[in-house]
């Protein structure tokens, strides 16, 4: 036993090497076919301890930009323009702000009217964070369980489909974006009524696979979400068809998508909790979308 | 201890936060990647391989990837660095530039083959061209800026 122990101590930087990748490969085997309760409580936990932080820095940067705009900006305006009156300067002053209002405005009525439309039961919330690296296309929502967020609801922009509900803390939410490349959507051309899943692609927008070979599908076409699955509900637009791909041999075709909302610059975001009144979404376990990484296994042939 | 709890937290902010406007088409450059190569030119290797494991487990709880990905990443790049740091200690800004692209870029290869072998073949010319290379090349930029800050205040000092 000493003689293993002093092997061990002796070899000590191989052996804590090969824990560490031991650990993080079975880690991620666990979460091959389903997610493992270990992982998940290592999730909330780590997401649990950083959002108030995040949330925070987000408030205070989001401070420091409104500071910026409507007091820096103004006073630089003013050295730049010391021969005008200071009648000038209040009056762009309440030009930029109304700009602002009108701008937040404009964004919050199309969210109001997303909100009123039949029967749904939306939750509005603010992108506080985005994704730790740049591998995974994930945001973080300033609303959790308390609000009444779950896992698997659907989060929509204005101009559409932007992903859904993967994580949950009582005060905050993750959202995996339809980019991400463990994302699954199950999606429909509106045209042609032809099904293919939308999913993330590596570094480079979004792709609707198993399109059937002969299926007309032309760049141009709009893409809703099929409803398969049983995450997303029926004929929420997805995206917009940018390219075909036919390969010789292949058994079917792709097309690159551009989503209609525009993920990068997502600032407020409206969780579907409930539809028909009743249907309430979330929490369920489902093919489609599934966890991230169940998802992407789901998605192989 | 408290530095580098302080330097994760400040990771986490920057990544999740702060970094977003200076982010080069959806591209920021990963600060998590310079605290593993930071820490790991301090400590030993034994020592750089559990740090860098938690740095990565942090950065996988924070991502909608799997948890384990960058632990095992970082844990290997940790390692490295920390065995070869003694070996390569450079002060020249270009081969700092070029340690550091070559890790990050490294860092992004062992991630992408991860991901190959638990997901299926990814499109790797676009995985290559459109997030490995640029983000190696961010990476690489920010660090050698961080290099530069202790050797300009340095010199100030000492025309002062």
């Amino acid at each position: 036993m000493s003689g293993l122990l002093r092997l061990l101590a002796r070899h000590r930087r191989a052996v804590i090497l090969t824990v560490a990748l031991v650990l993080s490969f079975l880690l991620m085997t666990l979460q091959v076919r389903h997610e493992a309760a270990v992982v998940t409580f290592t999730r909330q936990v780590v997401l649990f301890s950083v959002s108030p932080f995040i949330k925070v820095t987000a408030a205070l940067v989001q401070g420091t930009r409104n500071l910026w705009r409507d007091y820096v900006d103004l006073r630089h305006l003013r050295e730049e323009n010391k021969h005008l009156q200071g009648e000038v300067a209040v009056l762009q002053r309440r030009i930029d702000q109304l700009e602002e209002q009108s701008l937040e405005t404009q964004r919050l009525q199309r969210l109001l009217a997303m909100r009123e439309s039949p029967q749904a039961g939306f939750l509005t919330a603010r992108v506080v964070g985005k994704d730790a690296t740049n591998w995974f296309k994930t945001i973080l929502l300033d609303r959790g369980s308390q609000e009444g967020v779950r896992r698997n609801q659907p989060v929509l922009a204005p101009d559409g489909l932007v992903g859904r509900v993967v994580e949950v803390t009582p005060t905050s939410a993750k959202v995996q974006l339809l980019t991400d490349p463990v994302s699954a959507v199950g999606g429909l051309v509106q045209r042609t009524r032809v099904t293919g899943i939308v999913s993330g692609n590596l570094g480079a927008g979004a792709r609707v696979r198993y399109l059937p070979l002969l299926a007309d599908v032309v760049v141009g076409d709009e893409v809703v979400t099929s409803g398969m699955g049983g995450v997303f509900p029926k004929g929420i637009p997805v995206g917009r068809i940018t390219a075909v791909e036919r390969r010789s041999g292949a058994l079917f075709q792709e097309a690159s998508l551009q989503p209609l909302a525009d993920l990068g610059r997502l600032e407020e975001v409206m969780i579907l909790t409930a539809l028909d009144g009743g249907t309430s979404f979330g929490a369920g376990a489902t093919r489609e979308g599934g966890t991230g990484f169940e998802a992407a296994g789901a998605r192989r042939p | 201890m408290n530095w580098f709890l302080l330097g994760l937290l400040f990771c986490v902010l920057a990544q999740a936060v702060l970094l977003a406007p200076f982010s080069l088409g959806g591209i920021r450059p990963d600060l998590y990647l310079l605290l593993v190569f930071f820490v790991s030119q301090r400590v030993s290797p034994e020592v750089a391989t559990v740090l860098a494991f938690m740095i990565g487990l942090w950065q996988d709880g924070l991502s909608g990837g799997p948890l384990g990905l960058r632990a095992f990443t970082y844990s290997l790049m940790g390692f490295l660095a920390s065995r070869l740091s003694h070996h390569m200690y450079t002060d020249r800004p270009r081969a700092v530039f070029w340690l550091l692209l070559g890790g990050s870029a490294g860092a992004g290869c062992i991630t992408l083959a991860l991901l190959i072998f638990f997901l299926g073949p990814p499109p790797l010319v676009p995985a290559l061209v459109f997030l490995i290379v640029p983000e190696a090349l961010y990476t690489a930029a920010v660090g050698l800026l961080i290099f530069w800050l202790p050797q300009v205040r340095d010199a100030l000092a000492r025309s002062a």
